[in-house]
């Protein structure tokens, strides 16, 4: 019963016997017990047919795609937050968490550290003005997760921004080699390439572009299997190192050299088609957070198909005879079909299960240095951008990483930080986890370097005068009296150190395999967590995954129907719901607007869009619904 | 395209107790619609009504917590860039009054801190051939006390009779400041976006199929 029973009871006496309202005089409102935690009641259902524990991105998916389908669904959480392992948290929320990560109270995350500089005397902040995601990701324009997003509606309770700057770190430098002004085939046409270059850049692009069931096409992807992408652009193609870094890391964002031949071909088309659905731009990230943001949305169309939520609270016991689970507030509930747990959220009566059937899987880790600056990085950002990507190839830092660094920034401007600040999300999925450590480290001081050089570049005015610069043949200024400085721009080393508001650092560990090639074909070899059973649990119980070190949001969709198709046997209807919209007719007109960009850089998603592959500006060839996840077909030729 | 008379967008909120007429009072603000036993929660992502108020139109995006709050915290998604709420109870409920205390203290904590708060009295139906064994327990002056010291707008209603209910919403649209003058940035981008995202349709229904009740 709620808390404040007693004192209804105690009011109503005594009001009963009071004139009515007006010659009414109010007593002092009661404090009510137990006000500042709402969600201290004890369940009051009895029975529910799936009980899912964790309320991270696939989790709260799933929880959706079954309430939709008229499943009762029970939705809990240990923490009293939404997220679980995808969370946007706040800083003051990260510090208790890197706290209960470094007292092993979060599994599968491990070696968190929290850095604020100068406390709070020199360094404030207000810590509920950042959302800070634990497993950030980047959403392509062509994607299934998008597609389900807008299907099911839940895109309207967020919003998405664009992202057309991507850098790739190569000889001690920035590229900017896609910008908001790059148009598909500019990525091909640079005019400082040269005439052979270009022709052979064209020759890939019309091969990649190519319908997959081309004979031709599939013979080369299949005779290539094993191919590591580099060897194949090189020979095959002849292409030069700059073209290859950029066609693999910039467009394709793979992470290793060894990368294979149709992982990466299947990447790098992905890139290219997800250019020109919503404009000249192949990336969204979501305005607030990422996927802590998505998992939330789909939580409340969860509940408002109906699914239960209570956070704080964990599963203490489950009998598999009676089918009954108990949980930490002392309720009990009837499960009917299965329980899906969170590998952060194994109750202590499950461990040695979850133990047993995790042992032999190979483990995979992903190292992540987020910083906060107080700068809002708009050098490396479009125009009406508010975020930017930049990588770091294998072999681009000093500390020859083997492992592509790749950093993620937003500032003031997506929601996750105040205004003039940005936030820095680094990951590498280096193995040996020191060298992971000092690659993420190095690439931020090249990051921070460059910066600072090139924010400092202004005040450069006063020594430099109009003169000194020339315009080269591209039409950029260069400095051409660089002798001024004693050094060249490039060496310029400035005193000024970036402001730091927070810094935080951790490991985070998987059974997913990063070419998520476990996730989309699970078998004897690829073998997946969500297939195992628990023999002693009647086979009720079944664990889901970490968030894999996929960058996109690829194979999040496949994770979800795995475990959709464990429950209900077949995930024929998953989110096989028809969402009406009884648009009036004013939303007729809305909708021949295709989605645009409006100036503040904020993307309309029209339910209406083409989302189908047979839109002409669309470059994919499969015909049927929706782009596939990299390597969901590409990868069996 | 051109609308003679664009709306703002306005993002409302409702907070209170279970049963304390959350949903009905959205229902027949939008719908005109009262259903004697209506189910607990609407099936819809949010709802959607437009509301002249003069020279302006108001579109109404009305998010009900859909039980969220029941067990759980709502989501930090749910106070987001929220610009209006409604703060509901049952004047014949006097704990659903001491709750809607604790709904305010949490909209100062969660929302921004222009958002606009109505504290609305419910079920006035139930009161109103008031007699010596009058139903109501929470008197008008009591709800008037909370809405001076928080800075609330204050109003009772009947989702049944729909009494005052049009007026809430009214009130709420007068005070809320025209997204073309002198509002902060952030929310007038806000409100570009949300115009484009969201269906605009004036009777409601925008995500749940079969579960919508209008």
């Amino acid at each position: 019963m709620p808390p404040y029973n007693n004192t209804r009871t105690e009011r109503r006496k005594s009001m009963a016997e009071r004139r009515p309202s007006v010659s009414y005089t109010p007593p002092v409102i009661p404090h009510l017990a137990g006000l500042e935690k709402p969600q201290d009641h004890s369940l009051k259902i009895d029975q529910c047919d799936v009980l899912i524990m964790g309320t991270g991105l696939v989790e709260s998916i799933l929880a959706a795609a079954l309430s939709w389908q008229g499943l009762s669904v029970l939705h809990i959480d240990t923490k009293s937050y939404y997220g679980d392992s995808s969370s946007t948290l706040t800083i003051e929320q990260l510090k208790k968490w890197c706290m209960e990560v470094n007292l092993g109270r979060i599994p599968h995350f491990q070696d968190a550290q929290i850095y604020i500089p100068g406390g709070k005397t020199t360094n404030k902040f207000n810590s509920k003005d950042y959302g800070i995601d634990l497993s950030p990701k980047l959403m392509f324009c062509r994607s299934d997760l998008l597609t389900l997003l807008i299907s099911s509606r839940v895109y309207k309770y967020l919003e998405f921004q664009s992202i057309s700057n991507f850098h790739v770190f190569e000889n001690d430098d920035f590229n900017k080699r896609v910008t908001s002004s790059t148009t598909k085939e500019d990525i091909f046409t640079d005019k400082s390439l040269s005439l052979l270059t270009k022709r052979y850049l064209m020759k890939f692009l019309k091969f990649i572009l190519q319908d997959n069931s081309d004979p031709d096409k599939k013979k080369v992807i299949s005779d290539n299997a094993t191919t590591p992408i580099k060897q194949f652009l090189t020979t095959r193609f002849n292409l030069e190192p700059p073209q290859v870094n950029e066609l693999v890391y910039s467009l394709g964002l793979c992470i290793k050299e060894d990368t294979k031949t149709p992982e990466a071909l299947a990447k790098i088309k992905r890139f290219l088609g997800s250019f020109d659905v919503y404009g000249n731009f192949p990336v969204m990230v979501s305005k607030y957070g990422g996927p802590g943001e998505i998992s939330q949305g789909f939580c409340r169309s969860a509940a408002v198909a109906g699914t239960t939520y209570k956070l704080n609270t964990t599963l203490t016991d489950y009998d598999p005879e009676l089918k009954t689970a108990k949980f930490d507030d002392g309720s009990r509930v009837k499960i009917n079909e299965k329980i899906i747990i969170s590998p952060t959220q194994v109750p202590k009566f499950l461990q040695s299960g979850y133990s047993e059937i995790t042992d032999n899987l190979p483990v995979y880790n992903i190292t992540r240095l987020i910083t906060v600056v107080r700068r809002d990085c708009k050098e490396w950002m479009s125009d009406q951008e508010s975020s930017a990507v930049v990588v770091f190839p294998p072999h681009s830092l000093p500390t020859d990483n083997i492992h592509t660094v790749q950093v993620i920034i937003q500032n003031g401007g997506s929601g996750v930080c105040p205004e003039g600040q940005s936030i820095w999300f680094s990951h590498s999925t280096e193995p040996d986890l020191n060298r992971a450590k000092t690659d993420l480290e190095a690439a931020y001081e090249k990051m921070e370097s460059a910066l600072l050089r090139e924010s400092s570049s202004s005040d450069l005015d006063d020594v430099l005068d109009d003169t000194d610069f020339v315009v080269n043949a591209r039409g950029n200024p260069v400095v051409a009296n660089s002798f001024k400085l004693g050094e060249s721009l490039q060496n310029f080393v400035p005193k000024e150190t970036l402001d730091v508001v927070c810094k935080l650092g951790y490991v985070q560990k998987t059974y997913i395999k990063p070419d998520l090639s476990n996730v989309f074909h699970p078998d004897e070899t690829n073998q997946n967590v969500v297939l195992k059973n628990l023999a002693d649990a009647a086979n009720d119980i079944v664990f889901s995954n970490m968030p894999s070190s996929e960058i996109s949001y690829d194979g999040i969709i496949s994770e979800a129907k795995l475990i959709y198709q464990r429950i209900t046997g077949t995930d024929d209807d998953f989110f096989d719901v028809d969402f009406e919209d009884e648009d009036g007719e004013e939303d007729q007109s809305y909708a021949t607007v295709q989605a645009h960009k409006p100036s503040t850089g904020a993307i309309v998603v029209n339910d209406d869009h083409d989302m189908s592959l047979d839109n002409e500006n669309a470059i994919d060839d499969d015909s049927d619904d929706g782009h596939k996840p990299f390597g969901a077909d590409e990868m069996e030729l | 395209m051109s609308f003679p008379n664009p709306a703002t967008s306005v993002k409302l909120v409702l907070l209170g107790e279970a049963a304390v007429g959350k949903s009905s009072l959205v229902l027949r603000f939008v719908s005109n619609d009262f259903q004697e036993n209506k189910e607990p929660t609407i099936g819809a992502a949010f709802l959607t009504q437009k509301c002249t108020i003069g020279e302006r139109t108001i579109k109404y995006e009305i998010w009900d917590t859909a039980g969220q709050e029941r067990f759980a915290l709502l989501a930090p998604m749910y106070y987001r860039n929220a610009q209006a709420a409604l703060v509901v109870y049952d004047i014949t409920k006097p704990a659903s009054f001491i709750k809607a205390r604790h709904w305010v203290k949490e909209l100062h904590e969660q929302a921004s801190k222009d958002i606009t708060i109505a504290l609305v009295g419910n079920k006035f139906d139930l009161v109103e051939d008031d007699e010596e064994d009058s139903l109501r327990k929470v008197s008008v002056e009591e709800g008037q006390n909370l809405a001076e010291e928080e800075g609330l707008l204050f109003f009772e209603t009947s989702a049944k009779t729909s009494y005052n209910v049009n007026e809430v919403f009214i009130g709420i649209g007068s005070k809320i400041p025209d997204s073309s003058a002198n509002q902060p940035e952030a929310i007038r981008e806000n409100n570009q976006g949300r115009i484009d995202l969201t269906s605009n349709n004036a009777s409601g229904g925008s995500s749940g199929s079969g579960d919508c009740a209008c």
